[in-house]
């Protein structure tokens, strides 16, 4: 169905953002704020807007009139499935979020925080709506060269490491996916992937399409920081200004795994060889970055490397359920995707207030100085929570129809990595709760000073304002009816996946066993932050015990999270080894 | 890691690499043999139906303008990026004077520099807006000219110096031809919605063969191109060439 609507999404937030840059010095103070969060509201509007029309199928605009000529698709299309409408909705709501709470805190640059963040808001709505494979480059190029500038902004020496390595590494994301789309384009001659799909399923046993994949998968892989591309994450994250890191994490990092599910759904799917390898290596990859990135989130005392940390778990939850090849999984990855955003970027507001309020980021340092800003340790716990798998809303919805995709699988144990990394991130989270806003879980001795010298950020905004939009993002991913969430989480994933080219069934007919996996977490998460909280008071012999063998596993592994670039382009390389060894002997 | 675990790990990953590698250079086509089904089709619809000569414009501008309108916010987000990390550390405040730093030797140019850059700068100006305007007739266009444009500016510098250069090129202006460039881009695919058509879509006369207004939308948005890029490169000269560098040991003032 043609309509008008779907170029809006991009196009509108970079008008607005030509505007405000072309006659931001002669604007009142305070109006580039009101501009932001008005154009952020607009797009949620859009996103809800469209997904209301997608019944009778996607939205089709092609830009310039240009439709496909004699079966050529020589233009560029936007199409607004339910899913992407959904994801331009949750982008528009995380970055009104974002806007309200950084309100006034970019003053020194004038405009120019503003026209970044729209221009980053509009490259992803444009990302989740193309349906050209050149385009979609375009806005994750977009999106990357925004989001360096915004990870730099504060200019000091570890915000300049991590947008550093930042850069360097999305940079060769990037290198790969031009080199894949090269070799796609090569082939089969067509940018529009719809076009892609048809003309792959034709080329079978071409070398050429795994190879691409390769390529493709690992840029976004790294966009979607799966181990092991994922080293740059958390020193990009940590470092970023909070009212960033909340799109970052919350919107961003899940760009990289929308756009593996689009690509492997529209282009992708009927190529054996290709869903062989994403069912055997991307599953067990996103079910290791649950694993080790809950543990490594488990290991920080810095609040916002540990958000980041629990950032690369859930995105290998998220991950999983693309893998699982089913509609039930994608919608399983969609659901969690959403709340999972809301809850992250509510998280990372909070880290925001911490810096703002208390001029600190230690979870040891700050023991005890929370209890004046209490309300934002209520969020805080509740964040935590709903992070283990409190078994509300949506991100439980999500859990759910994960483990029922599972259920088929020749391995259904697998989805135990989703309580598992769901458990450490939020018991980290709660740890930090105690630690913060209760004043549990002295540490004793040198431990007790931070490492580092304390962060601060701007204490120029009343804490209610900066509250708001935490509530509201807590209360949407927590309230929203579970059986409407899963309806349309059902609906988004059935209409990504492109009528005739479902790969192999992958349900045995059997009625799959449901796990409490939400409560699983849960219960993970509160015996873990128990644990740490209250070791003071356990024996002796239990706690020194338990830290002799769990020591040297959580130093051995942030060991090897260094920092250094060249590290982290040595893990890229051997993620890729790894998927192309995927694609040969799967 | 130590750079040796580092090297160990990156080789073997090269080895595991190029197997596949290998199979997929082999299975490229031959150099030469390559069919462009997109090629032989933008070069039959490009003349006949958008009047222009120059089917690389009437790609960029036309056919895949969306493409251009993205890689033109590129641009302009990596110079705001470049502007706000440069001025971060400075304030917005300061950002309408040259910032100097007092004890800094400036040297003198030499008269043949001044003269030699007060004849080539025009021209260069010139030059640009010439590759810039005639985008859909002959090779060039909006991010060519724009960048020569661009150099034209610097050339400004190298012959008047930092202080009379911020004078004649205000940073307010250079931000309001990147921020209006984009602006005219967006609002030319707007406008084309206006009339009921699809985003971009080219509503104008297409005029006639060869003449600098045939193409229709093409020449106006490739035109928002080359005020932008000419604004952004402007904008990256003036804050790269702030004169805060502190002197040197030995340094005369």
């Amino acid at each position: 169905m043609s309509s008008a609507l779907p170029p809006l999404a991009a196009a509108g937030p970079i008008l607005v953002a030509a505007i405000l840059l072309a006659l931001g010095h002669h604007l009142p103070r305070r109006s580039a704020d009101i501009v932001a969060v008005l154009t952020a509201l607009a797009v949620v509007g859009l996103g809800v807007l469209m997904a209301t029309r997608t019944g009778n199928g996607a939205l089709l605009h092609w830009f310039g009139g240009w439709s496909p000529r004699d079966g050529l698709p020589i233009g560029i299309a936007f199409q607004a499935d339910l899913a992407g409408s959904a994801m331009v909705a949750l982008v528009g709501l995380l970055f009104a979020a974002s806007f309200v709470f950084a309100w006034g805190f970019f003053e020194e640059v004038g405009v120019q925080f503003h026209v970044l963040m729209l221009v980053f808001m509009a490259a992803m709505c444009g990302f989740c709506l193309t349906r050209d494979l050149f385009n979609l480059f375009v806005w994750f190029e977009v999106m990357s060269v925004a989001a360096f500038a915004l990870t730099a902004y504060r200019l000091e020496a570890s915000a300049l490491e991590g947008a550093l390595n930042f850069t360097v590494t999305n940079s060769l994301g990037s290198l790969m996916m031009l080199a894949g789309i090269g070799l796609l384009y090569a082939r089969l001659g067509r940018l529009d992937m719809l076009a892609l799909g048809e003309e792959a399923a034709r080329a079978a046993g071409d070398p050429v399409i795994p190879g691409a994949f390769c390529l493709l998968a690992a840029a976004l892989l790294i966009k979607g920081a799966t181990v092991p591309f994922h080293l740059w994450l958390a020193d990009a994250h940590a470092v970023a200004p909070s009212p960033v890191s909340m799109v970052f994490s919350g919107a961003m990092v899940a760009m990289g795994v929308f756009g593996l599910a689009r690509l492997t759904w529209t282009i992708f799917a009927p190529v054996a060889e290709v869903t062989a390898a994403l069912h055997a290596v991307i599953l067990w990859l996103g079910a290791a970055a649950a694993v080790l990135g809950g543990m490594l989130c488990l290991g920080q005392r810095h609040v916002k490397r540990m958000l980041a940390f629990s950032t690369v778990s859930h995105t290998g939850i998220l991950l999983m359920g693309v893998a699982l090849l089913s509609a039930e999984g994608l919608a399983g990855t969609l659901a969690y995707l959403v709340g999972h955003g809301l809850v992250k970027g509510a998280l990372f507001a909070l880290a925001g207030v911490l810096m703002a309020r208390l001029g600190g980021i230690d979870e040891i340092g700050l023991r005890g100085r929370g209890r004046e800003i209490w309300p934002a340790g209520l969020a805080f716990a509740a964040g935590g929570l709903l992070l283990a798998g409190l078994p509300v809303g949506l991100m439980e919805e999500g859990t759910k129809l994960l483990d029922a995709a599972a259920g088929s699988e020749p391995y259904p144990w697998v989805i135990l990595a989703v309580p598992i990394g769901a458990g450490l991130t939020g018991a980290a989270v709660l740890r930090a709760t105690g630690r913060i806003f209760l004043g549990w879980g002295e540490v004793k001795g040198e431990e007790e000073h931070a490492p580092s010298e304390d962060e601060a950020e701007k204490a120029n905004r009343p804490l209610p304002l900066m509250l708001a939009p935490v509530v509201a993002m807590l209360l949407l991913a927590a309230l929203l009816p579970a059986h409407l969430a899963a309806e349309v989480a059902q609906h988004a994933a059935t209409g990504m996946m492109q009528p005739g080219i479902t790969p192999a069934s992958v349900s045995g007919g059997e009625v799959p066993q449901h796990l409490p996996l939400g409560l699983l977490g849960l219960g993970l998460a509160l015996l873990i932050a128990g644990w740490h909280l209250g070791r003071s008071r356990l024996p002796t012999l239990l706690s020194e015990g338990v830290e002799a063998v769990s020591a040297p596993v959580f130093a051995g592994l942030e060991r090897l999270h260094s920092g250094l670039i060249g590290d982290e382009l040595a893990w890229i390389l051997a993620g890729l080894a790894l998927l192309s060894l995927g694609i040969w002997f799967a | 890691m130590s750079p040796r675990a580092r090297g160990i790990l990156a080789t073997l990953a090269a080895l595991a690499l190029a197997p596949g590698a290998l199979a997929v250079l082999r299975a490229m086509p031959a150099f030469g043999d390559h069919p462009l089904p997109y090629g032989d089709a933008v070069n039959r619809i490009a003349p006949a139906e958008r009047i222009v000569s120059n089917m690389v414009t009437a790609v960029n501008f036309d056919l895949r303008g969306f493409d251009t309108l993205g890689e033109e916010v590129m641009l302009l987000a990596a110079v705001v990026g470049t502007v706000v990390v440069l001025r971060g550390s400075r304030g917005e405040g300061v950002g309408d004077r040259p910032a100097t730093c007092g004890d800094r030797p400036i040297p003198p140019r030499s008269e043949a520099v001044v003269l030699l850059c007060r004849i080539i700068a025009p021209l260069t100006l010139l030059y640009g807006l010439y590759v810039v305007l005639h985008a859909q007739l002959t090779p060039g266009g909006g991010f060519q000219g724009g960048a020569i444009i661009g150099s034209g500016l610097l050339l400004v510098w190298v012959g008047e110096g930092y202080n009379a250069w911020r004078r004649l090129v205000p940073g307010v202006v250079l931000h309001a031809l990147e921020g209006g460039g984009a602006g005219l881009y967006a609002l030319m695919g707007f406008g084309a919605m206006l009339t009921g058509a699809a985003f971009l879509t080219n509503v104008l006369p297409l005029g006639e063969w060869g003449s600098i207004l045939s193409g229709g939308v093409i020449p106006v948005v490739n035109f928002g191109v080359g005020l932008a890029v000419s604004g952004a490169f402007g904008m990256l000269f003036l804050e790269f060439l702030e004169e805060t560098r502190e002197p040197k040991d030995g340094e005369e003032p």
